[in-house]
C-alpha cells in the first residue's frame, strides 16, 4: 500500500514536471516568435542596393596612383624642385598646410633632411589610406604567404579587447558611429582625423550596406566553406602532435586551423571596432542559418563533447556540430524504428492470411512466458550472451539517449544548482530514460535483468545455477539463480522505484534528456549578447596560440633563437592563464612581435638579442625570469583586489542563462532528495549537518 | 546579525574533492563513513551526490565539498563535468575485486587526465574493504606501486570499520594546502562566497522595496 502511494505520488510529480517543462518550451517558442519579428527589418535592410563599391574602387585607384608617384620620384632633388612641387600641391588644393610649413622650414636648413621628411609624410599618408581598405578574401589570402599572421592583426584585436572592456555590448560598438576608432587616434595623423570627419556623415549609410557588401559576403562564404583552404598556413608536422596541440590548450585558446582562429584573423583585419562588431553579427546570422539547415561548421569536430581546455567560443562551436550530429542520428533512428513497425504490421497481416509464423529478419521479437510474441523496440545489439531471467530470451542492449553537452559555463551553473538544491535530477532522468529504453527492447524483463546489464557488480550469480545450467526448469524460483546486491535490495531503493515508474518507450520516442534546439538557442543568444572583451579576448588568445604553434617547429631547432622563443612561450602561457587578460594584451603583442621578427628579420632579431645580453650583463640579473616573476606577483595582487569584478562577471553570465535555470527548476520537484526516515538516527544527524552548513 | 553569524561560523579555505572509481567499490560508504560515522549499506549512487564537511587541519578551518559519483559506465558523461576545478581527486578500488584495481589504470586515470582542468590537483589512491582480509586479492604492495606510477598518495581503509577513513581526507587536505595555486583557489572561493552572502541581503531589500 505504501508502495502504491509512492507510485501515485511519483506519477503526479512526473506529470507536473512534464507540464512545467512544456510551459518552459512554450515560453521559449513565444520568445522565438518575437525574435523573428525583430529580425525581419534587418532582412529588409539587407536587400538594399550596394553603393559602397564605387567608393572602394575610387580608393583603390588613388592608392595605386600614389604608389606610382613614389616609384617615379627622381633622385637628388634640388631646392628648385622642392618649390615647384610645393606650388603643384597648392594648385591641387591639398589642405596639408601644416605639412607644407614643416617641409619649408626643413628645406631652409638641411636639404637632405627635407627629402627624407617628405618621403616619411608620403609613407604615413599611404599607411593611413591602406588602413581604410576593407579586408577581402584576396587580401587575406595574400597575407597567408607570411609564415605567421601579421602582428598588426593581433594588435587590432588587442585594441578591441581594451576598448571592448569599456563597452557594455556589441550593440554599443555598432551604435558608436560618432566616435572615431582608437586605431585612428593612435595613428595621430591629421589627415586621418579630417577624413574621419568627412566620413562621419556617410557612416550611417555604410552601416546598412555593410551586411550586403560583396567583400563581406565573400569573406563569410570562404570562412564557412567546408572544402576550402581559406587562411590555411603551412604547419610543420614534424613535431609530435601533443606538442603541437598543447600550447593552444595551455592558454585556453583554440586549435590551429579551427574556425575560431580563422575568425580571429578576419576580425583582426578590420580597422574599426564598429565593423568588427558588424562582421561578428553577420557571423552569428550565418550560424543561425547553418543550424536551421543542419549544416556542420567547418574547422570544428563534428561529434566531440566540448573540450574544456579550449576557449568557450570553441566549446560552443563544438556543441553546435554535436547537436547537428545528434539530430541527424535521431532522424535516422526514428525512420528505422517506424519502418520496422510498419513491416511488423504487414508481417502480422501476412501471417493472418497465410498462417506463416516466420518474421522477417530486421524485425525483432521476444517471446513472453505466455507464448505471445512482442515486438522489440529500439534494440541495438545483443548484450553478450545474457538471457532474460524469466523468459530465457536474449538480452538486447537498447539504443540509449546521450547525455547533456555541457560547456564550462553550463558546468559551473549545473554544479551550483546541485549544490543549492541537492537535486539528483540529472542522474535520475538518465537512469529512468535507460530503464524505459531497456524495457522497450526486452519485453518480459524484470529489474534484475536491467541491473545485470547496467550495474553488473550489483548482481551475483549462484554457483548452483551455473552447475544446473544444462537442466532448464522454468518453475525454479528466482532466488536460486542469483540475487541482487545487498545495497540494491535495500528497502526504499530509488532504483526499484524508478523501475516501477518506467514505461517501455524507445529512446528516440522519449522526451529528450538534452534538448538540442533549446541548447542552440541559448548559445546563439549568448553569441548575440556576448561582451566585446569576452569575444575579442578569446579571439586574441586563439590567434596568439596559432602564431606560436606555427613558429615553434621553425625556431626550436635554431640555436640562435630557441632560448628566446621558449622564454616568450613561457611568458604567454603564464600571462594567459592569469584571468586579467585586458591588462596583458599590450605586453603579449610585443612578445608576439619579437617572435615575428625572429622569423621575418633574423638579423635584426640577433642584434636585439645581443643588446639584451649586454644589458643583462650590466644589470647582473637575467631579464626573462625577472619579467616572469614580476608578472606572477603582479597578477596575484590584481587578482585579489579585483575579485569583485569577477563576481559581477559571473552574475552577468548567470542572467544570460535564465532559460536553462528554469529548465532545471522544472525537474527539481520530481527528483528532489528524499527526506531521511525518522526511524534512523544517523540520517537525521546527516540532515542536521547539511542544514547547518548550508546556512554558511 | 547575519554578518556576526557569518564570522562565527566562518572557515579559512574551501576545497572541492571528487570521488571516482568502479561501481560498488564503496565510494558512497566511504563518504558517509567520513561525514557521519555511519557504516550501513548505501544504495547505488544515481549520477552525482555531494556532502559538505567542516574540518580543521594544520591550524586551518576547511570546508570540504565532496562530490560522490556513480561508477556505472552509462553515468560517465554526466559525472565527467564534475572534474572541473576539483583540487583533490580520490580514486577508489575494492581490494577484494581485482578488476576494480585494474580499471584504475585502464579507465579512471585516463578520465582524470581528460576531464580535470586543474593541472596541480592532488590525487589519492584508496583501497577499500580491508576488513575482508580473507577475500583480499590486491596486496598493499601492488597498491603502493600503482600509486607511485600515477603520482598519487596511497591509503588502505575500510568504510565499514572506519579504519583510516579520517586519515584519508585529512592527509588529502594537507597535501592540497601545500600546493600554492590550490591554496590560493581555496582562499578565493571563500572570498567569493562571502561576497555572495553580502549581496543576498541587498537583493531581499530590493525585493521588499519592489513589493
Amino acid at each position: 500500500m505504501e508502495e502504491q502511494t509512492f507510485v501515485s505520488k511519483a506519477r503526479t510529480a512526473f506529470h507536473s514536471a512534464a507540464a512545467k517543462a512544456e510551459r518552459v518550451l512554450l515560453d521559449f517558442k513565444s520568445d522565438r516568435e518575437d525574435h523573428d519579428k525583430q529580425s525581419s527589418p534587418n532582412t529588409f535592410t539587407g536587400q538594399q542596393p550596394e553603393a559602397e563599391s564605387p567608393h572602394t574602387n575610387e580608393n583603390d585607384s588613388k592608392l595605386r596612383s600614389e604608389l606610382k608617384h613614389i616609384k617615379w620620384r627622381p633622385p637628388h632633388l634640388g631646392i628648385k624642385q622642392d618649390w615647384q612641387d610645393r606650388i603643384k600641391n597648392i594648385r591641387r588644393g591639398r589642405k596639408e598646410v601644416e605639412d607644407t610649413d614643416k617641409v619649408g622650414d626643413a628645406s631652409m636648413a638641411v636639404p637632405f633632411y627635407d627629402d627624407n621628411l617628405y618621403l616619411l609624410n608620403m609613407k604615413n599618408d599611404l599607411e593611413a589610406k591602406a588602413s581604410e581598405a576593407i579586408p577581402s578574401v584576396e587580401s587575406l589570402t595574400a597575407a597567408t604567404k607570411d609564415p605567421i599572421p601579421p602582428s598588426s592583426v593581433l594588435k587590432q584585436l588587442a585594441i578591441a579587447v581594451e576598448a571592448g572592456s569599456k563597452a557594455k555590448s556589441m550593440k554599443d560598438l555598432i551604435a558608436s558611429s560618432g566616435v572615431s576608432s582608437p586605431a585612428r587616434e593612435r595613428a595621430g595623423l591629421s589627415f586621418s582625423a579630417v577624413k574621419a570627419l568627412v566620413l562621419r556623415e556617410k557612416e550611417d549609410k555604410l552601416t546598412s550596406e555593410f551586411t550586403s557588401n560583396e567583400k563581406v559576403v565573400q569573406l563569410i562564404n570562404s570562412l564557412f566553406d567546408p572544402e576550402g583552404d581559406f587562411l590555411r598556413r603551412k604547419i610543420n608536422s614534424n613535431l609530435e602532435e601533443t606538442a603541437m596541440t598543447s600550447l593552444p590548450r595551455d592558454i585556453h585558446g583554440a586549435p590551429p586551423e579551427s574556425l575560431v582562429v580563422k575568425l580571429a584573423e578576419i576580425l583582426g583585419n578590420y580597422k574599426t571596432l564598429r565593423k568588427m562588431a558588424l562582421f561578428w553579427c553577420r557571423v552569428v546570422a550565418e550560424l543561425r542559418k547553418l543550424w536551421s539547415e543542419e549544416q556542420y561548421l567547418p574547422g570544428v569536430p563534428q561529434n566531440e563533447i566540448p573540450d574544456l581546455k579550449s576557449c568557450l567560443l570553441y566549446q560552443h562551436f563544438q556543441v553546435i556540430n554535436c547537436c547537428i550530429s545528434r539530430k541527424r542520428f535521431r532522424i535516422i533512428a526514428t525512420e528505422s524504428l517506424d519502418s520496422m513497425m510498419m513491416q511488423a504490421n504487414s508481417d502480422i497481416k501476412e501471417s493472418t492470411d497465410c498462417c506463416a509464423g516466420a518474421p522477417a529478419s530486421p524485425v525483432l521479437y521476444a517471446r513472453l512466458n505466455s507464448g505471445e510474441l512482442v515486438l522489440r523496440l529500439g534494440a541495438d545489439h545483443p548484450a553478450g550472451d545474457m538471457t532474460l531471467l524469466e523468459t530465457g530470451e536474449p538480452v538486447y542492449s537498447p539504443i540509449t539517449q546521450e547525455g547533456p553537452l555541457l560547456t564550462e559555463d553550463l558546468i559551473r551553473e549545473t554544479e551550483e544548482f546541485v549544490l543549492r538544491t541537492g537535486s539528483v535530477g540529472a542522474g535520475c532522468s538518465q537512469l529512468l530514460s535507460d530503464m524505459q529504453a531497456f524495457k522497450a527492447a526486452n519485453p518480459g524483463c524484470i529489474l534484475e535483468d536491467f541491473v545485470r546489464w547496467y550495474s553488473p557488480p550489483d548482481w551475483t550469480d549462484n554457483e548452483a545455477s551455473t552447475e544446473d545450467s544444462d537442466v532448464f526448469d522454468s518453475g525454479e524460483p528466482l532466488s536460486t539463480r542469483g540475487q541482487l546486491s545487498q545495497r540494491m535490495q535495500k528497502e526504499g531503493n530509488l532504483w526499484r522505484e524508478l523501475w516501477e515508474t518506467s514505461k517501455p518507450v524507445p529512446a528516440v520516442k522519449q522526451a529528450p534528456l538534452f534538448d538540442e534546439d533549446l541548447a542552440l538557442e541559448g548559445i546563439l543568444n549568448a553569441f548575440e549578447d556576448i561582451h566585446p572583451s569576452d569575444l575579442f579576448g578569446q579571439l586574441f588568445v586563439s590567434l596568439l596560440g596559432l602564431g606560436f604553434a606555427i613558429a615553434e617547429p621553425m625556431l626550436s631547432s635554431n640555436s640562435d633563437f630557441s632560448k628566446l622563443f621558449y622564454d616568450c612561450k613561457e611568458y604567454i602561457i603564464v600571462a594567459c592563464q592569469n584571468n586579467k587578460l585586458n591588462e596583458k594584451v599590450d605586453d603579449l603583442v610585443q612578445v608576439y612581435e619579437t617572435v615575428e621578427k625572429m622569423l621575418l628579420d633574423p638579423e635584426e632579431a640577433l642584434k636585439m638579442i645581443r643588446q639584451t645580453e649586454e644589458s643583462t650583463m650590466v644589470t647582473g640579473e637575467p631579464r626573462s625570469p625577472f619579467r616572469t616573476l614580476s608578472l606572477i606577483f603582479g597578477g596575484k595582487d590584481k587578482l585579489l583586489r579585483k575579485s569583485v569584478s569577477k563576481d559581477q562577471t559571473n552574475d552577468e553570465e548567470k542572467s544570460g542563462r535564465q532559460s536553462f535555470s528554469s529548465f532545471f527548476d522544472s525537474k527539481s520537484s520530481l527528483f528532489g532528495k528524499k527526506p531521511p526516515k525518522s526511524g534512523f538516527p544517523s540520517p537525521s544527524a546527516k540532515s542536521s549537518i547539511d542544514t547547518g552548513w548550508t546556512v554558511v | 546579525m547575519s554578518s556576526s553569524s557569518g564570522q562565527s561560523s566562518g572557515y579559512d579555505l574551501s576545497f572541492k574533492i571528487l570521488l571516482i572509481g568502479d561501481s560498488a567499490v564503496g565510494k558512497s560508504s566511504l563518504l558517509v563513513s567520513f561525514i557521519s560515522n555511519s557504516a550501513e549499506d548505501i544504495a547505488p549512487t544515481i549520477g552525482v551526490d555531494f556532502k559538505i564537511k567542516m574540518l580543521t587541519v594544520g591550524g586551518k578551518r576547511l570546508k570540504l565539498t565532496i562530490w560522490d559519483t556513480a561508477g556505472q559506465e552509462r553515468f560517465r558523461t554526466l559525472t565527467s563535468s564534475y572534474y572541473r576545478g576539483a583540487q583533490g581527486i580520490i580514486l577508489v578500488y575494492d581490494v577484494t575485486r581485482r578488476d576494480t584495481f585494474t580499471n584504475l589504470s585502464l579507465v579512471w586515470s585516463k578520465e582524470v587526465e581528460l576531464y580535470s582542468t586543474n593541472q596541480n590537483c592532488v590525487k589519492m589512491l584508496v583501497g577499500n574493504k580491508v576488513d575482508r582480509d580473507s577475500e583480499r586479492v590486491v596486496s598493499k604492495e601492488e597498491g603502493l606501486a600503482l600509486a607511485e606510477e600515477l603520482g598519487c598518495l596511497f591509503f588502505e581503509c575500510s568504510a565499514k570499520t572506519r579504519e583510516n577513513v579520517e586519515r584519508c581526507f585529512e592527509e588529502l587536505a594537507l597535501k592540497i594546502m601545500e600546493v600554492p595555486s590550490l591554496l590560493e583557489e581555496g582562499s578565493t572561493a571563500v572570498k567569493r562566497n562571502i561576497l555572495k552572502q553580502q549581496q543576498q541581503p541587498q537583493a531581499s531589500e530590493f525585493g521588499g522595496c519592489c513589493s
